[in-house]
């Protein structure tokens, strides 16, 4: 019967679809949990596990839409470009502000890590969950890690820094534009900075700067501490 | 210009990145590459912005939609994580959250001291 679904049609309108529906929730409940992309993923897996439809079928659709990606963060140099002034005014607290998350978010995964006794594969598949996911995964790769758990903890790491970016900003009493972008990309890569371009043009244009220099110096710093911890 | 243009401007920027890591084992992904020679073209004004503004848009307002699929394939890692499914999400929540608040607040004082020593100069 899951023939008639053997084709990509199947796994690009579904998630259209589920996108759509997330969308418009979002617009009628102007709550933070509301967020389309947290809706859509639910509806998705939850139509997938309730009829009981592969993941391979899915992504017959859904590796379609994967290869755009490469656009889609591409063109997150445009708000960057257009923001190149804040960039410039503030590169000393941008830099510090990122150096600070990646070593927070070593920290805190590490010290819950030995708190909660979790096993060593499972803490090292964490450690890169803050950045994007092909360097996710290399990282993963290289410190011992099993990639598909890191692809899984960045997915959730993105979608909560989507979720709760608003509330910590109100909060924390974050206020600058500069600071809540920088907050959003170093902890949420590109899935938080989709909620960074709703907050404002700064806001996405930082968050995606710091998509990039938190990568690079997440993958630097972790072997490096790992060694240093060991 | 026209949209299909555009997009085969951004898709172009896009070779290039995957050139770079490929072909040229640059170590950081293709995607990453493309944002930042995309970065330098705009800077050196060898492409405008308005030439792939329309098409640029299209992407970055619905940026979530294109992390979909690889979001679905958490369902992959159920199996897997068994036991210490609960932890696991637990700590990714609780991880964020910290890095989200003390990053923001750092940058937050350090941006006003910039701005209040710029002023007291």
């Amino acid at each position: 019967m899951h023939d008639v679904l053997n084709t990509p049609f199947f796994g690009i309108v579904l998630t259209i679809v589920a996108y759509e529906i997330g969308v418009a929730c979002s617009r009628k409940f102007k709550f933070a949990i509301c967020n389309p992309m947290m809706i859509a993923a639910v509806l998705i897996i939850g139509f997938l596990m309730i009829t009981g439809i592969e993941l391979e079928t899915y992504n017959l659709g859904g590796d379609y839409i994967s290869i755009f990606l490469g656009p889609a963060t591409a063109v997150l140099a445009v708000p960057l470009y257009k923001q190149l002034n804040q960039l410039k005014a503030h590169l000393f607290p941008i830099l510090i502000g990122i150096l600070v998350g990646c070593f927070t978010s070593f920290a805190v995964v590490s010290l819950s890590a030995s708190l909660f006794h979790i096993d060593d594969v499972l803490h090292l598949s964490l450690l890169p969950k803050s950045i994007t996911i092909p360097m996710g995964v290399e990282l993963s790769k290289s410190i011992g890690g099993i990639p598909a758990i890191t692809i899984a903890s960045i997915v959730i790491t993105g979608i909560t820094g989507g979720v709760v970016a608003p509330i910590i900003c109100k909060v924390c009493k974050i206020k600058h534009p500069v600071a809540q972008g920088i907050a959003v990309g170093t902890a949420s890569h590109a899935v938080g900075t989709a909620k960074a371009l709703e907050m404002g043009e700064v806001q996405g244009a930082m968050s995606s700067l710091a998509i990039g220099v938190t990568g690079v110096l997440t993958s630097i710093i972790t072997p490096i501490l790992l060694h240093w911890i060991a | 210009m026209r949209l299909l243009l555009q997009l085969a401007l951004i898709l172009s920027v896009c070779f290039i990145g995957d050139f770079l890591h490929r072909v040229c084992g640059i170590p950081l992904p293709g995607n990453i590459l493309a944002m930042l020679v995309l970065f330098l073209l705009l800077c050196t004004k060898i492409v405008k912005v308005e030439q792939i503004e329309e098409m640029s848009n299209f992407f970055l307002k619905r940026l979530p939609f294109f992390f979909l699929p690889p979001t679905i394939g958490i369902l992959a890692v159920y199996g897997v994580l068994k036991g210490n499914l609960l932890v696991f999400f637990l700590l990714c929540i609780f991880a964020t959250i910290v890095t989200l608040a003390l990053t923001g607040k750092i940058t937050d004082i350090l941006v006003h001291v910039q701005e209040k020593r710029k002023k007291d100069a």
